[in-house]
C-alpha cells in the first residue's frame, strides 16, 4: 500500500521534473546553423576542393604520379630556346608549356598526397566545398591557361624545333667524316 | 411531409437496410459492421421519439461495448474468414411456427397498442424523469441489475485469473 | 445557434448546414494551426528551429502539405478490403466531428442544446473506435491490425475512468448539459470548479484537493483517449510504422489527421468546460464594464478558443516531454491507479457535495 502511493507520488512528481526540463528548453534559443546563410567556420587545414595556381607550375608531373586514384592528368611541351615562360614565385625558371592540367574532382578522395611533392607549392587545397554540379562531365576542372590554338601553336613550335635540330645533328654528323660513334664506353 | 418523416423513414431504411445484410452477408466482419449501421439507425429513431437519453445509451452500450467487444472477438479468432457460414434453411417447420407466433404476437402489440396520434409535447429532457423513476419506482429492479452485472464482472475476472496448476 | 439561423433564414436545412459547418470549420483550423504549433513546439523545445522556409516563420507549411495531400495519388493495396477501407477514414471523422455538435463556444454557439450532451459526447467517441478497427481490419496488414486492436483496447479502457470522473462533476453539477455546467462557473475564476465551484460554504474548500485529483485523472485519460504520446502505442511510429493508418495516403491519411487533431481540441474543451468554467472568463466580461452587450459572445468565443488551445499546448508539452508507455504499463496506469483513485474521488465528492 505504501509502494502504492510512492509509485503515485513519483508518477506525478517525475513527469512535473520532466515538464520543467522542456519548458526552459522551450526559451532556449536554437542550437541550429541555418546552413545555406549561416556557415560554420572550417579549421585549418582543411581538405576539400584542389586548386592549381597556374603561374607557379613548372610542368613536373610530380603531383599525377604521387595522385592514388589518377585524378589528376598532365600533357607538357618543351619550350623552345628564345621563349620565355617567366620564373615561379620560388625562383624556379619554368621550362615547360602545360599544355593539359584536368584534375577530376569527382575522382578525388581528398588525400591531400599531391600536395607534398609539388615543389613549387602551386596544387594546393582551398576551403571551397559546395561544388555539386549536374553534369558529370563539369567535374573535369581544366586548369591549363593555354588554348587549344596555343597548344597547337606550341606543339608545331616544338616540331619544328625538333626538325632543326634533327637537320642541324644531321648537318654535324654529315660535316664529319668518319667519326667513332660510338665514343662513349659506357654506350656499350 | 416535414423534415421529421425524412429524417425517419432515412433512420428506418438505414435500419432495415443494415439489419438485412447483417443477417444475409456470407462474411462475419461485413455483418459485424453492418450492425453498428442498425444501432446507429435505432439510436436516430429513438432521437425522433424525443428519447435523447435512451437513444445516447443505444450508442454508448451497443456501439462502445458490445459491437467492439464483438469485433475483437471476430477479429481474434483465427481464420474468420474462411469459415462457411452456415446460412441454409434447417427445421423449417419448427422455426416458422416459431417466427411465426412471435410475428403474429408483435403484430398484434402494434395494433392493439392504444398509440397516441396527436402531436403530444415534446419534452426537452429526459433524464430527470427517468433519474427519478429509476431509484423510486424501480429501484429494486435497478440495483438487482447493478448487482447482476457486479457478479459478472467479478466472474469474468475470476475465469480470467485462474492459475494454471 | 440553431435557432438564431432559423430565424434568420426560416428554411431547415440551410440553417442546419449552418450550424454544421462552424464546427467544421473549426476543426479545419485547429488541424492548420495544431500540425504547425506541433512542429514549432517540438522544435523548440529540442533546441532547434521548426519549419521556417514556407512563408514567414514557416506559417504556410501546413497549407502547403494539405495541397500537397490533396493532390497525391490515392495508392492503395490490391490486397486491402476496398468497402471497409472507404468507410473507416470517414467513420473516424464523423465520430470527432459529432463530438462537436454539443459542445459550447459560447452561450449560444452550439450546434445542438441537448440535455445530455457530456454523455453524448462520450458515446459518439465510440465511432472512432469502430472506425478505427475498420481501418485495422481493412488495411489488411499486420501492423495496422495491431495497432488498431491497440487503440480500441486503450480507448475502451481508458473511458472508464474518464466516465468516473464526468459521473462526480454531473454529480455536483447535476446537469448532463455543458452549457448549463459552463453558467455555472461564470463571472470569475474563483467560480471554477478546479476551484471548488461557485458559492463560498465550507464545501468549496473542501472540494478543491478531490478537483484537482479528478482533473489530473480526466487530463490523462483523454490524453489517451486521443492516442497522443505517451498513450500513442497505436500509433507507435517505431514499431507499427503509422498504427491503424500505415495504408492509407493522401486524402483519406488527411481525414484521420484531421480527426486526430479534432479530437484534441474536443477532450481540452471537455476539460476546460468542466474545471476551467468552459466559455467564461475568467475576470468577468469587458461587455459588462463597457456596456456594450454584443461584446460578451465575441469574448466568450475567444476564452473558450484560448482555453482550447492552453491545453493542446499542454498535451504538446507532454508529448514532446514523455517517453511512450509500454502496453502493461499503460493497462496498469489505467486499471490499478487511474480507476481506483478516480472511484474514490467519485465517493468523496458525493459525500461532499452532501454538505
Amino acid at each position: 500500500m505504501k509502494q502504492y502511493f510512492k509509485n503515485t507520488w513519483d508518477g506525478i512528481y517525475t513527469v512535473l521534473v520532466g515538464m520543467r526540463i522542456t519548458f526552459k528548453h522551450l526559451f532556449t534559443p536554437a542550437v541550429t546553423i541555418q546552413y545555406p546563410e549561416v556557415k560554420v567556420k572550417l579549421p585549418d587545414r582543411v581538405r576539400n576542393r584542389l586548386y592549381v595556381n597556374m603561374d607557379d607550375c613548372i610542368g613536373c608531373d610530380q603531383c599525377a604520379r604521387a595522385c592514388p586514384v589518377s585524378c589528376i592528368e598532365i600533357e607538357t611541351v618543351k619550350s623552345v630556346p628564345g621563349e620565355d615562360l617567366g620564373i615561379t614565385s620560388n625562383g624556379k625558371k619554368k621550362a615547360l608549356w602545360v599544355t593539359k592540367f584536368d584534375i577530376d574532382i569527382a575522382k578525388c578522395c581528398y588525400c591531400q598526397l599531391c600536395v607534398f611533392p609539388c615543389p613549387t607549392e602551386c596544387i594546393y587545397m582551398t576551403d571551397v566545398y559546395e561544388f555539386s554540379e549536374y553534369d558529370r562531365s563539369n567535374f573535369i576542372y581544366k586548369f591549363s591557361t593555354l588554348d587549344n590554338e596555343e597548344v597547337e601553336q606550341k606543339k608545331i613550335n616544338h616540331e619544328k624545333f625538333q626538325a632543326e635540330k634533327e637537320a642541324q645533328k644531321a648537318a654535324v654528323a654529315a660535316a664529319k667524316p668518319k667519326p667513332e660513334a660510338p665514343a662513349q664506353p659506357s654506350a656499350n | 411531409m416535414n423534415y421529421y418523416d425524412i429524417l425517419f423513414y432515412l433512420f428506418a431504411i438505414i435500419t432495415l437496410a443494415s439489419a438485412w445484410f447483417v443477417v444475409t452477408t456470407r462474411n462475419v466482419i461485413y455483418s459485424a459492421f453492418f450492425l453498428l449501421f442498425t444501432f446507429f439507425g435505432v439510436a436516430g429513431i429513438y432521437v425522433l421519439l424525443a428519447a435523447d437519453f435512451i437513444a445516447v445509451v443505444q450508442i454508448m452500450v451497443y456501439v462502445g461495448g458490445i459491437l467492439i467487444l464483438l469485433l475483437f472477438g471476430v477479429m481474434l479468432t483465427n481464420k474468420i474468414t474462411n469459415v462457411d457460414i452456415k446460412s441454409g434453411t434447417a427445421n423449417l417447420l419448427s422455426a416458422s411456427l416459431l417466427t411465426g407466433v412471435l410475428m403474429g404476437a408483435l403484430v398484434s402489440v402494434m395494433i392493439f397498442t392504444d398509440w397516441k396520434v396527436e402531436p403530444a409535447e415534446i419534452q426537452t429532457t429526459t433524464i430527470k424523469t427517468l433519474g427519478t423513476m429509476l431509484l423510486t419506482d424501480y429501484v429494486l429492479f435497478f440495483e438487482l441489475l447493478g448487482i447482476l452485472l457486479l457478479i459478472a464482472l467479478i466472474g469474468a475476472a475470476s475465469i480470467a485469473r485462474r492459475e494454471k496448476e | 445557434m440553431y435557432q438564431f439561423f432559423y430565424d434568420l433564414t426560416g428554411n431547415v436545412i440551410i440553417s442546419t448546414i449552418a450550424v454544421a459547418v462552424v464546427p467544421l470549420v473549426n476543426i479545419l483550423i485547429v488541424a492548420l494551426i495544431g500540425v504547425y504549433l506541433e512542429r514549432k513546439v517540438s522544435a523548440w523545445m529540442q533546441d532547434r528551429v521548426g519549419p521556417n522556409r514556407t512563408g514567414p516563420l514557416g506559417l504556410f507549411q501546413t497549407v502547403a502539405d494539405f495541397v500537397k495531400m490533396l493532390q497525391k495519388e490515392d495508392a492503395t493495396s490490391t490486397e486491402i478490403d476496398r468497402k471497409l477501407y472507404n468507410i473507416a477514414p470517414v467513420l473516424v471523422f464523423a465520430g470527432t466531428f459529432a463530438s462537436f455538435a454539443a459542445i459550447p463556444f459560447s452561450k449560444h454557439l452550439i450546434g445542438s442544446e441537448i440535455e445530455v450532451g457530456l454523455f453524448y459526447i462520450l458515446a459518439v467517441s465510440s465511432f472512432v473506435v469502430a472506425g478505427i478497427l475498420m481501418a485495422g481490419w481493412a488495411s489488411n496488414n499486420k501492423y495496422s491490425l495491431l495497432g488498431s486492436m491497440r487503440a480500441a483496447a486503450q480507448i475502451i479502457s481508458y473511458e472508464i475512468p474518464t466516465a468516473i470522473v464526468v459521473l462526480s462533476m454531473v454529480m455536483l453539477t447535476g446537469t448532463l448539459s455543458l452549457t448549463q455546467i459552463s453558467e455555472i462557473q461564470t463571472a470569475h475564476f474563483w467560480n471554477w470548479y478546479i476551484f471548488g465551484g461557485p458559492g463560498l460554504a465550507l464545501s468549496k474548500f473542501l472540494l478543491i484537493p478531490f478537483m484537482i485529483v479528478g482533473f489530473i485523472i480526466i487530463f490523462i485519460s483523454t490524453l489517451a483517449e486521443v492516442n497522443r504520446t505517451p498513450f500513442d502505442i497505436p500509433e507507435a511510429e517505431s514499431e507499427l510504422v503509422a498504427g491503424y493508418f500505415t495504408e492509407y495516403c493522401g486524402t483519406k491519411w488527411a481525414m484521420f489527421m484531421l480527426a486526430e487533431y479534432g479530437n484534441m481540441f474536443a477532450v481540452s474543451a471537455i476539460v476546460s468546460i468542466l474545471f476551467f468554467g468552459g466559455y467564461q472568463s475568467p475576470f468577468g466580461y469587458l461587455g459588462n464594464t463597457l456596456g456594450v452587450s454584443w461584446l460578451i459572445p465575441l469574448e466568450q468565443v475567444g476564452w473558450f478558443i484560448a482555453k482550447g488551445w492552453f491545453f493542446i499546448f499542454i498535451q504538446m508539452w507532454l508529448r514532446w516531454t514523455l517517453p511512450r508507455l509500454r502496453v502493461d504499463q499503460l493497462m496498469s496506469l489505467c486499471w490499478k491507479y487511474l480507476i481506483p483513485y478516480a472511484i474514490v474521488n467519485l465517493v468523496i465528492i458525493g459525500i461532499i457535495s452532501l454538505l
